[in-house]
């Protein structure tokens, strides 16, 4: 059983807190509330204050940390999962885009014996809206309310939330999985907790072509008689067979991966399903 | 996915048999070897059917055959080259594969007894044989031997062979697929690679130097990969006679605005994620972009949709004046969409700098603007 998703509270470190990206992610994530304990980094370079520690087991004995984000570069990442879940981190946030896949496979072994959970990679991270954030989703589009939301793209779900936000409509939890093909959390790991969530009233998922991510989240809505109203985006209706854009989870192999096959698994299952952003934003809102 | 002929390259390099073959590409010399095959270089699956592969008896017929493949469009994918290659016997063709299930997070190894477009009928699924299992040598390894095992006598040992030789490249090419189909096993019991794929990861590259050096001279060939390679950002040329150029940041979103843009009847051009994130002030990678894009030769308009989470939009407006200055062959007008941190600021920039740059904050209203600026202004 992966480990549930933290809380508002949790106490959290920063891999990688010294360097240009750490430094400024570590202090936006303290400013919007998230309890920031301490940081990892060889350098002993203090960031606002916040405690750096030469290893995670030695930041963990010190502030009792159970969440990390790792801000480090894109080869560092296994290592850097690694070192958090020995230290008895039980959740990661990976924010470095471009981890090779074979690390991805390599990590996702290691966190799932360890009954831990890690988010990412490639992920602007997680949020429960006006009290943490987990990495750097914008507060453009962050607003407190009561729709859960799970995405693949990263600024996808910026634009989307940014205009539900505007219609009035905030985030309970919003959950970046990635767009990676290997990934720590899928879609249908996180539907127990929104199922269960009182104060989630309704997903929006941001879907893409690729993978098989969409269709597994539809038998798991089927399977678990999800019972709240899912609004689910689509993109790469335009992409052809073979050409990846941008993202490496976003390929289109024969029929598999298409947003027709997406479409049918998660109308099939109840959701509301779209391919233009305006369109969901209405139905959501209507 | 590399090219078959880089794969075949990758594999005859690791000591495994492989028929001789030369890269072409219109206007280099053929050889003077006949009778062979050739083959469409693309990374897509279905050549045959799609008239990619031809036989040549004569050196007349290998001609023909190139001249007809070269520039074919299969599945989207433009043949810049073939691969031209000497006929092998044998008496039966088997089917191998390794493959990253991404889903799992593990590999699964399967094999056939029916190689070639046989092994997706119907009528021999049922001979496929596979087992997935986690990502270690030996593991794969193993679960091929068991595998290989249950294949007919004539095949069992060449399988079986050939699956023990390639395991070692899924590792050292860091490999999301290598697929052999066929596998050609002669009635010695030797085999050859009939058909090759080996699926890489872009991000395995900075480390595995081989790969990298492969992508790099035939950077022709990979232009997406190359241009990932030595400038660090996506993109892609969708449709050459496209009408409006993108210069967009966000795989997910860019990738949305290009079915926004088709749904509305427009042919996107290219597809970015130029990671405004990354320009750290410098203007490369906007220029670039420019550049290709002022090649196109329907380009009526450009759309641009910055949704700066972090990034300031003042810098980046900067940047954005700095690059057209240098691009002034890209004549069309230009929308852009910005929203998020330094937008007041952006906006004085561009008004200072004369540029007639439209801005919008709203993406809806933007491509409209990018739509209703493809018609040409009444005279």
């Amino acid at each position: 059983m992966a480990e549930r998703l933290p809380t508002a509270d949790a106490r959290v470190i920063v891999q990688g807190m010294t360097g240009r990206a750490g430094r400024t992610h570590t202090l936006s994530m303290r400013a919007y509330g998230t309890h920031i304990v301490g940081g990892v980094s060889p350098r002993d370079e203090d960031v606002g204050g916040i405690p750096v520690f030469r290893d995670c087991a030695r930041a963990v004995a010190a502030t009792g940390a159970v969440a990390s984000v790792a801000i480090v570069p894109p080869l560092a990442v296994l290592p850097a999962i690694l070192e958090a879940i020995a230290a008895g981190i039980r959740t990661v946030v990976t924010i470095t885009e471009g981890m090779p896949i074979h690390d991805a496979v390599h990590a996702k072994q290691a966190v799932d014996a360890a009954g831990a959970r890690w988010i990412g990679a490639s992920t602007p991270g997680m949020a429960i809206p006006g009290r943490m954030k987990l990495g750097f989703l914008p507060d453009v589009s962050l607003a407190p309310g009561r729709l859960g939301v799970m995405a693949k793209s990263g600024t996808l779900s910026y634009e989307v939330c940014h205009r539900l936000v505007q219609r009035g409509l905030g985030q309970s939890q919003w959950v970046g999985v990635g767009g990676d093909p290997v990934k720590g959390t899928r879609f249908a790991d996180l539907l127990p907790h929104f199922a269960s969530d009182p104060d989630t009233d309704a997903l929006v998922i941001v879907g893409e072509i690729g993978g098989n991510e969409e269709e597994e989240l539809a038998a798991a809505m089927t399977a678990q008689r999800f019972a709240k109203p899912v609004f689910a985006l689509i993109a790469g209706q335009a992409a052809r067979e073979g050409v990846t854009m941008g993202h490496a989870g976003a390929l289109i192999h024969g029929t598999a991966g298409t947003v027709d096959s997406k479409t049918q698994a998660l109308r099939g299952a109840g959701a509301q399903v779209f391919t233009r952003i305006q369109d969901l934003v209405d139905a959501v809102a209507g | 996915m590399l090219l078959e002929h880089d794969a075949k390259t990758l594999m005859a390099e690791a000591g495994l048999p492989v028929p001789w073959g030369v890269l072409v590409r219109a206007g280099d010399p053929l050889p003077s070897r006949a009778p062979g095959v050739v083959k469409a270089q693309v990374p897509a699956g279905g050549r045959g059917k799609a008239g990619g592969i031809k036989v040549a008896r004569d050196l007349a017929e290998l001609r023909a055959a190139s001249d007809g493949i070269l520039g074919m469009i299969i599945r989207g994918h433009a043949a810049r080259s073939v691969r031209i290659e000497e006929l092998v016997d044998f008496a039966h063709e088997a089917y191998l594969s390794f493959a990253l299930d991404a889903a799992r997070a593990q590999v699964t190894v399967m094999m056939s007894r029916h190689g070639g477009v046989e092994v997706e009928d119907a009528a021999t699924r049922a001979d496929l044989l596979s087992e997935t299992v986690v990502l270690d040598q030996e593991a794969i390894a193993a679960a091929a031997a068991r595998l290989a095992a249950r294949l007919p006598d004539a095949l069992a040992a060449a399988v079986a062979d050939a699956a023990r030789r390639l395991v070692p490249l899924f590792f050292a090419h860091e490999a999301l697929l290598i697929e052999v189909n066929p596998l050609f096993v002669r009635a010695d019991g030797s085999w050859a690679i009939g058909d090759a794929k080996l699926a890489i990861d872009e991000n395995a590259l900075a480390r595995r130097p081989r790969l990298a050096a492969l992508v790099e001279d035939h950077a022709d060939l990979y232009r997406e990969a190359a241009l990932k390679l030595e400038q660090g950002f996506d993109y892609v040329d969708l449709d050459p006679a496209g009408d409006i150029g993108l210069i967009t940041t966000g795989a997910g979103l860019s990738m949305q605005l290009v079915d926004e843009l088709t749904a509305r009847g427009c042919r996107p051009y290219n597809f970015c994620d130029i990671r405004t994130g990354q320009f750290k002030g410098d203007p490369t990678r906007l220029i670039l972009v420019m550049e290709r894009i002022a090649t196109g030769p329907n380009i009526r308009s450009v759309l641009i949709n910055f949704f700066a989470g972090h990034t300031h939009l003042g810098e980046i407006a900067r940047l954005l004046i700095q690059a057209l200055a240098a691009v002034p062959q890209l004549k069309a007008p230009i929308t852009a969409r910005f929203i998020g941190n330094g937008l007041d600021e952006a906006l004085a920039i561009i008004a200072d700098a004369g540029s007639p740059i439209a801005i919008e904050t709203d993406l809806e209203r933007a491509i409209d603007l990018a739509i209703a600026r493809l018609e040409p202004a009444d005279g």
